[in-house]
């Protein structure tokens, strides 16, 4: 059997591990339970998403993406729950029921990415499959951390010298304050940006660029179209074409629309 | 039970579907009523047209030989498992090795076909994967020779409380889901409602649950409540100006008056 020490370091890890998953499936319940976007929760229209693939393969009745949404969600519980569970008798120090609850957690957790990943496949979407792959070898990884830890010998994190704690908290509080001044500037100098309309530029007779910066959101877009046409009232839009990424300067061009026009009839 | 059991089997079942999955998808290689899958032999066919090699001879080859290897993966596994379940650990423990080692060949081989075909994201895909398949092996390995603890949740009661409660949560979660799923059902088949935003120019912001024929639905209604005017043309929002996962899709529709 493993050896097991109750060290604060170690119990401090195990805190980590188990805050982490309860968390994460937490949210996912919550997410399930609140369905769509709201005022402080966008979340993930998992109806939407699981209802378009079983429309993918023909199944188009909600029922089916009903079904398959509730048995996750029953899974999801279960390892919330039994993590739950673990948290509980890790701060009883009963440190051996813990790791089983914790185990049953994680069994439920596996389980449900290994029912993900056999979705992916059958919806052929290989970069969910990916992502549950990773998630669930981290669900894995954790298991492992949470039973070896003991054989790990963890630094103090609390105990530092009266020095190293000035110039720390020094260097911090600088960085801070540097940080957040920068931070404060640009918003005070470009949130204007998220909304504000844009010029177009002629660059031929019947053709006109826009370009956007990263903050412009759809209203940005419409403001601009909105000035486009005051300011061209001889003239309708024809087409319009966004540049695609190939032809934007690496990450530092953001959204660019060509308008093409023609003569008002 | 013992706690490596277990782990053994989560291991074992999940690169067992996985192979299972992979080889069924090589099986069905189109679109078909309850399997979309991957379409492998287009990708193919393409990633050898990009060398300069257009003779389907070899994209086919190429498909058969990854197909081969995939089979000899998923049979390993499925031994591995039929062993574990008989409780013959060394069997199992033989046929999972060499399933995990031809997996490895199989990814190490997708990692240098990335490589040629200069495909950077898939070749970090692959070599995910072949990570997780080499360290699930090591964690395999580990709790096949170690020494294990015997899973006890403590009291009964206990147990059957936390049943209980997440029974009741799964209860309540249900009830939301198809509270959910019922009042927005009608978004995939009702038509979107369009927002003037200057002249002659409308905004759609479209559902998560719309797709080609709400767009259908939509554009028929649009030009029913618009008879005076023309759709010239359709722009769809690229994703730059959705606001993050918020949005589903904009569209703008660009009319004109119709002259009589």
């Amino acid at each position: 059997m493993t050896e097991t020490k109750n060290n604060n370091q170690q119990d401090l890890v195990r805190y980590f591990i188990i805050g982490y998953w309860s968390l994460f499936w937490l949210l996912n319940v919550i997410d399930k339970i609140i369905g769509g976007a709201h005022f402080l929760f966008v979340g993930r229209d998992r109806f939407a998403q699981v209802e378009r693939f079983f429309d993918s393969i023909g199944l188009e009745h909600p029922l089916y993406a009903n079904v398959a949404l509730i048995v996750t969600a029953g899974l999801e519980i279960f390892a919330l729950v039994f993590f739950l569970g673990s948290l509980y008798y890790l701060i009883s120090k009963n440190l051996d029921t813990a790791r089983s609850w914790f185990f049953i957690g994680i069994g439920f957790t596996l389980a449900t990415f290994t029912f993900f990943s056999i979705g992916d496949q059958v919806f052929g979407d290989h970069f969910e499959l990916l992502e549950h792959a990773l998630f669930w070898f981290i669900a894995l990884l954790s298991l492992i951390v949470f039973i070896n830890i003991d054989r790990i010998a963890l630094p103090n994190l609390v105990r530092t010298s009266g020095k190293q704690r000035y110039a720390f908290i020094i260097v911090v509080v600088l960085l801070t304050v540097i940080t957040t001044t920068s931070i404060f500037y640009h918003n005070h100098t470009t949130f204007i940006q998220r909304t504000e309309a844009r010029s177009a530029e002629q660059i031929s007779e019947n053709n006109f660029k826009i370009q956007f910066p990263f903050l412009a959101g759809s209203t940005a877009f419409e403001n601009s179209l909105r000035k486009f046409s005051k300011e061209h009232q001889k003239l309708q839009i024809d087409n319009i074409y966004t540049a695609p990424n190939p032809l934007r300067l690496g990450k530092s061009d953001g959204l660019i629309i060509y308008i093409q026009t023609k003569p008002k009839q | 039970m013992k706690e490596s059991k277990f782990i053994r089997y989560f291991i074992l079942v999940h690169w067992l579907f996985f192979a299972g999955t992979s080889v069924l998808d090589k099986i069905i290689p189109d679109v078909y009523p309850l399997w979309v899958g991957a379409d492998f032999y287009t990708l193919f066919v393409k990633l050898f047209a990009s060398l300069g090699i257009t003779d389907p001879i070899f994209a086919t080859s190429a498909l058969a030989l990854v197909s081969t290897l995939e089979i000899l993966v998923f049979v390993c596994y499925l031994f591995s498992f039929v062993y574990e379940v008989k409780d013959k650990k060394k069997a199992a423990e033989r046929w999972f090795n060499k399933g995990i080692s031809i997996s490895l060949v199989l990814f190490s081989l997708f990692s240098i076909g990335d490589q040629v075909f200069g495909d950077r994201f898939t070749l970090l895909e692959h070599g995910i994967f072949w990570c997780i398949l080499l360290l699930s092996w090591t964690v395999y390995s580990y709790y096949s020779s170690a020494d294990s603890k015997k899973i006890s949740l403590g009291s009964k009661l206990v147990i059957q409380s936390a049943i209980i409660v997440a029974s009741a949560l799964t209860v309540i979660t249900s009830i939301s889901i198809l509270k959910f799923s019922e009042s927005t059902w009608n978004q995939k088949k009702s038509p979107v409602v369009g927002v003037e935003i200057a002249e002659n120019i409308y905004k759609f912001d479209y559902p998560f649950l719309g797709d080609k024929y709400t767009l259908e639905t939509t554009l028929k209604t649009f030009e029913q409540n618009h008879s005076e005017l023309k759709v010239n043309y359709i722009y769809t929002g690229p994703s730059e100006l959705n606001t993050k996962k918020k949005t589903h899709m904009l569209l703008y529709i660009f009319t004109e008056k119709v002259t009589k």
